[in-house]
């Protein structure tokens, strides 16, 4: 990365967003600081951290949010922030209890628009029993921020193990509802098309109620969980597979794009594997339970489908990679970029 | 008494070389031996009478069998050893100098006149072959071309092929060694969709009663499998495309032979010389007005891709059709590799066919159909692969380290080079199929192994494409064998393979026209001039270009409407303007219209010079529903469009300088073809834009090499093909005395992207 600038690519999940995680952060910390007191941090590079105390594990997450525009069909940076802070704790498997904030404002932001998303962030802590204990509140001049930026910090609770993403050969790979529907949303958005594409809407919320007690309940049959936010469905399948060294094989078929978010996508160019789910989780379970987590999440109101599965790289060229059977029965690979530039001569 | 040692390089093995050595030398009279040596070569001994060894050394040029081709002899005289007659050897285990792996040729005349002799113990044999043709390559799992080093090993020879094999007098079958016959020869056996094996006499004529009936049949021939149908019954061709799910993109007709063929298309007798060479490739000839093929076979288009049976087992299936020629196109999936092995066949054609004809001998290589056509008078390769591939191509320079290249990711091809001589793989097809991608990497593997690259001194080149597969196969490649990787830019490659391939040395200007390869500056190039010195490669200079199209994405390539809306926004236009040029009225169109506008309007987007999309946008501005269902789509249509007018040039480019380059401004074009388009033939247009677009590039070459010392230009990439746009450059040229060279022994498209590849990864100065 020697004389590049930091580009936008850099931060939209891919494999750009790697190269910056591995080299300038976690490669400047001595590997005996990445994590403290028997638990795991910057070692395994999760949707969270943890540590050990007493018989209890104690987990952490902080996330940042800007969001263009700050309201959008479907919710707000607030409620958006709120959720997505508590995704991470419920995708390591953890209840959260407490939420800190951080709000950065841009001087000349409308008062009534921030009461607005802080109203929608506390609401949904509230609504999930999630205590507010602190934060920060910045003013920026004019210009030195774009509108609004939320931080959260969460703390949540698990009495087992939590879930440090680590997928076997075998598992099959747990969709719980539709993808791309915030992303889909969030671009119809900038384009000005929400009146054209009708009925996208983002899926922005919190898990806690509805896929916290399926991984409660299956958590010794559930070897990963991820919400698939920037980078999408393909961002997360491929650091699965990268991180195992495995094959992850997905049904294209199979993964549920609501149509009109399809067909929105469609007109873009751009595959809905790519682009960011707000209230969904990827899950990585063994075979002999799927059928039991599947029904349980549809119990609560989630709308599960089996996707793929995990298997042993048939070759060498073949670890690490994730591929899709076409819906004309080819295969391609999915690649983890989360960039579109046209290939076709 | 003298004796000398000769090693001959080129296509020597597998072409019934050494019969002919023996069977001269005892004609001559002269002593010793011939052997195939490691790698491939010929090396013969032969010692007697100085006199005779003259004429051994004129007939060894002047009377080789007919699919021999000798690139160099080296000749050293030794002290005479005494031999005692002369004897073919076992190949030696030691490798002097590297030579040729054949092709596989077409069934040659001899061959076919025994299948049709019913006297002959090897009537309606249809697997008859000699030591002139049949499969090679494709059943080779190694070098040197032994039989115990194919998927013949298994079947052994009876007594009368042996006495046929060991016969000095025999020609065409002494050491042939591919030949068999009915009585141990690979069977055929017919199946039923399901792969349940159907009892019938004679297979092969009961797949002809079937197809004649409408049954679609896949054919496992040479190369892989075939599917074959009716071509003159519209339903059948109707099922076969909904089958496949290929709406419009054109299947091959396979004729039992030339006079056949004539009845579908217009030919010449240098047409006929290339549809009956060894190589039998598909040629687009244009269709007769009285063609009895259905319309569904090539809808729209001007051409029919037609090729002889290259097989007796093809030759024998269409003698017994009513037609006596059928649609007969590579049976795969939709965008995945040609069906090789029974496995393959009954996973995935199933869907397709209704019954399987099926040989036992293994198809170790899997070998596409080459297909040809014709610009500008001259033969063009589309795809260069049965026939062609893996046989060197030799080039006028030394490669001075060995290389490895991954080609581009459609149409791809690899390609290795040593030496003078660059090797390119067979046709591996489209990479975005994973598959497709395995069979790269292992026909790379196989041309490094039998063609003995040493890796270790060796570089892996790449395209730029930051998102190609190519490049990432190449680039784990190199990481796994720990050596250097070199990017070549996607047009350097396609003009320096041009420049190399017509045998230049001076300073060159290239003209790309292509559709999309990823240029120095992070846009997308395809409409290139590239002035460079093709004697010391490594630096290029891009003097020119054409203008900008955005592309939002691959999505505008696939529907070239959007290619209008885009181009125009960028150009200021509103929407409502937009949409009535296109005339859009369909409310979903409309929502597509605005996107694409909305995304130019918020720069998203990549900034393309591309040829391909220029043309692409012309035809969707005389048919805006066009979409493009198989590469190249809406540029065949409208060359196609082409013939029905007569080109003339039109009015209204524009030359500006931007950031040193030389820009062709075409808007001035693109607003003349919107206004013209009720008053002017479509015709016309279409000749008119495709003619002016090359006529323009020929002045942009002649106003930007001047000063540059260019003696020559060459065309290459996707759309040189194009016989309107190859006209008009070739007018323009010949105003300033130059004329435009298309590369002849590879593709001008992706195919032969490898080609320029490893010309530049094999003479560049590594930093
Ligand atoms: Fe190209
Ligand atoms: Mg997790
Ligand atoms: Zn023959
Ligand atoms: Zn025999």
């Amino acid at each position: 990365m020697e004389g590049g600038v930091v580009t936008t690519l850099h931060g939209a999940g891919g494999a750009e967003s790697w190269v910056i995680v591995e080299k300038l952060i976690r490669g400047k910390v001595p590997g005996n600081l990445w994590r403290v007191l028997g638990g795991v941090g910057l070692d395994a590079l999760d949707d969270g951290s943890y540590i050990v105390v007493g018989d209890s594990f104690i987990v952490f997450t902080s996330d940042s949010y800007t969001v263009k525009p700050i309201f959008f069909p479907g919710g707000d940076i607030g409620g958006l922030a709120a959720s997505g802070v508590l995704n991470d704790l419920v995708m390591m498997g953890a209840r959260p209890v407490a939420f800190m904030d951080n709000i950065v404002v841009e001087e000349g932001f409308p008062l009534r628009d921030l009461e607005a998303v802080v109203g929608s962030m506390v609401k949904t802590l509230v609504d999930n029993n999630v205590a507010l204990i602190g934060g920060d509140f910045k003013v920026m001049p004019r210009g030195e921020v774009d509108g609004i930026v939320i931080s959260g910090f969460a703390i949540g609770v698990s009495v087992k193990p939590p879930i440090v993403d680590s997928v076997k050969p075998g598992d099959k790979i747990v969709v719980t509802n539709y993808i791309a529907e915030h992303g889909a949303t969030i671009l119809a958005a900038q384009l000005g098309m929400l009146e054209d594409a009708k009925g996208l809407r983002s899926d922005a919320k919190p898990l806690v109620k509805t896929i916290l007690p399926v991984l409660e309940k299956y958590r010794d049959g559930v070897n990963a969980a991820r919400d698939p936010t920037r980078g999408g469905l393909a961002a997360t399948l491929n650091e699965w597979a990268r991180s195992s060294g495995l094959t992850i094989i997905v049904d294209r078929g199979s993964i549920p794009v609501r149509i009109e978010v399809a067909e929105f996508l469609e007109m873009l160019g751009v595959d809905p594997l790519t682009l960011a789910s707000e209230g969904v989780a990827v899950l990585s379970v063994r075979s002999s339970i799927v059928d039991d987590v599947v029904e349980e999440l549809r119990r609560n109101g989630e709308n599960p489908s089996v996707i793929g599965e995990v298997v042993e790289p048939r070759s060498s060229e073949l670890a690490g990679k994730v591929l899709a059977v076409t819906e004309v029965g080819g295969l391609t690979m999915i690649p983890p970029n989360a960039y579109n530039l046209p290939r076709i001569c | 008494m003298r004796a000398l040692r000769i090693v001959v390089t080129g296509l020597v093995q597998g072409v019934g070389f050494r019969p002919f050595i023996d069977r001269l030398v005892r004609q001559i009279g002269l002593n010793g031996f011939v052997r195939n040596v490691g790698g491939s070569e010929v090396e013969i001994w032969v010692e007697g009478d100085e006199e005779g060894l003259y004429e051994f050394l004129a007939a060894l040029f002047n009377e080789k069998p007919p699919p021999a081709l000798i690139d160099e002899v080296v000749f050293e005289e030794e002290s005479p050893l005494g031999y005692n007659g002369f004897t073919i050897l076992k190949s030696g285990e030691s490798r002097i100098l590297r030579s040729n792996i054949p092709p596989d040729f077409a069934v040659c005349k001899h061959c076919l006149e025994e299948v049709l002799d019913p006297s002959n113990r090897r009537y309606m044999y249809p697997f008859n072959s000699c030591a002139w043709c049949g499969p090679r390559f494709s059943m080779m799992y190694r070098s040197p071309y032994d039989r115990e080093n194919t998927s013949m090993a298994k079947y052994v020879l009876c007594e009368d092929c042996m006495r046929e094999y060991r016969d000095p007098s025999n020609v065409r079958r002494h050491h042939a060694q591919g030949i068999s016959c009915p009585r141990d020869g690979p069977r055929l056996t017919l199946y039923d969709r399901g792969f349940t094996r159907i009892d019938v006499g004679d297979p092969l004529v009961e797949a002809a009663r079937l197809i004649d009936e409408g049954y679609i049949v896949a054919v496992k021939g040479l190369g892989g499998y075939h599917i074959a149908s009716l071509a003159t019954d519209d339903d059948v061709v109707q099922r076969l495309r909904e089958r496949k799910r290929r709406p419009r993109k054109p299947f091959a007709v396979m004729g039992l032979d030339t006079s056949i063929l004539e009845l579908l298309v217009y030919m010449d007798e240098a047409d006929r010389e290339v549809l009956e060479s060894p190589q039998a490739p598909i040629l687009l000839l244009p269709k007769r007005e009285d063609s009895p093929v259905s319309r569904l076979v090539s809808p729209g288009l001007s051409h029919e891709g037609v090729f002889i049976a290259y097989t007796p087992l093809h030759f024998i299936l269409l003698m017994h059709t009513r037609d006596k020629f059928l649609v007969m196109t590579s049976g795969n999936v939709s965008g995945e590799p040609m069906c090789r092995d029974d496995e393959c066949a009954r996973s995935k054609l199933s869907q397709i066919v209704d019954f399987f004809l099926v040989h036992d001998r293994d198809i170790v290589n899997r070998v596409d159909d080459s297909v040809l056509r014709k610009t500008g008078g001259e033969y063009v390769l589309l795809r260069r692969s049965r026939g062609f591939a893996p046989a060197w191509i030799k080039i006028p320079v030394r490669l001075e380290r060995e290389v490895v290249a991954f080609g581009g990711d459609l149409n791809n091809t690899g390609g290795v080079g040593f030496e003078d001589k660059v090797v390119l793989t067979q046709y591996i097809g489209d990479l975005e199929s994973y598959n497709a991608q395995v069979e790269l990497l292992n026909a790379i593997e196989y041309m490094v192994r039998n063609y003995g690259v040493s890796l270790r001194d060796s570089v892996i080149v790449v395209d730029k494409h930051p998102l190609y597969h190519s490049r990432r196969l190449g680039v784990e490649y190199a990481e796994r064998h720990g050596i250097p990787v070199v990017e070549v830019q996607h047009h350097y490659a396609h003009v320096l393979g041009a420049a190399i391939d017509r045998g230049l040395s001076g300073r060159v200007a290239g003209l790309a026209v292509d559709g999309v390869g990823w240029g120095d500056d992070s846009t997308v190039w395809g409409g290139e001039i590239l002035v460079f010195d093709a004697g010391k490669p490594g630096a290029y200079r891009r003097v020119a270009s054409i203008d900008h199209i955005p592309l939002t994405s691959d999505k505008d390539t696939l529907k070239p409407a959007r290619l209008v809306y885009g181009y125009l926004a960028r150009k200021g236009w509103n929407l409502d303007e937009v949409v009535k040029v296109v005339g859009v009225r369909d409310p979903r169109v409309l929502s597509e219209a605005r996107v694409v506008f909305r995304m130019v309007d918020l720069g998203r987007y990549t900034l393309a010079s591309s040829t391909g999309r220029l043309i692409d946008m012309v035809a969707a501005l005389l048919n805006p529903s066009i979409e493009r269902s198989f590469e190249g789509e809406p540029a065949i249509w409208l060359e196609s469009l082409a013939h029905s007018g007569t080109p003339r040039l039109l009015e209204g480019v524009r030359f500006f300088i931007d950031d040193g380059v030389m820009r062709l401004d075409y808007y001035g074009l693109v607003t003349n073809i919107i206004e013209m388009r009720g008053a002017v033939e479509p015709g016309v247009l279409a000749a008119s834009f495709l003619y002016s677009l090359g006529y323009y590039y020929g002045e942009l070459i002649a106003g930007t090499v001047k000063g540059e010392g260019v003696s020559s230009v060459v065309v290459s990439g996707g759309a040189a093909v194009n016989e309107y746009l190859y006209k008009g450059l070739k007018e323009r040229l010949t105003l300033e005395g130059l004329e435009p060279l298309l590369p002849r022994n590879i593709p001008p498209g992706d195919g032969g992207l490898s080609f320029g590849q490893v010309v530049a990864g094999g003479l560049i100065r590594l930093t």
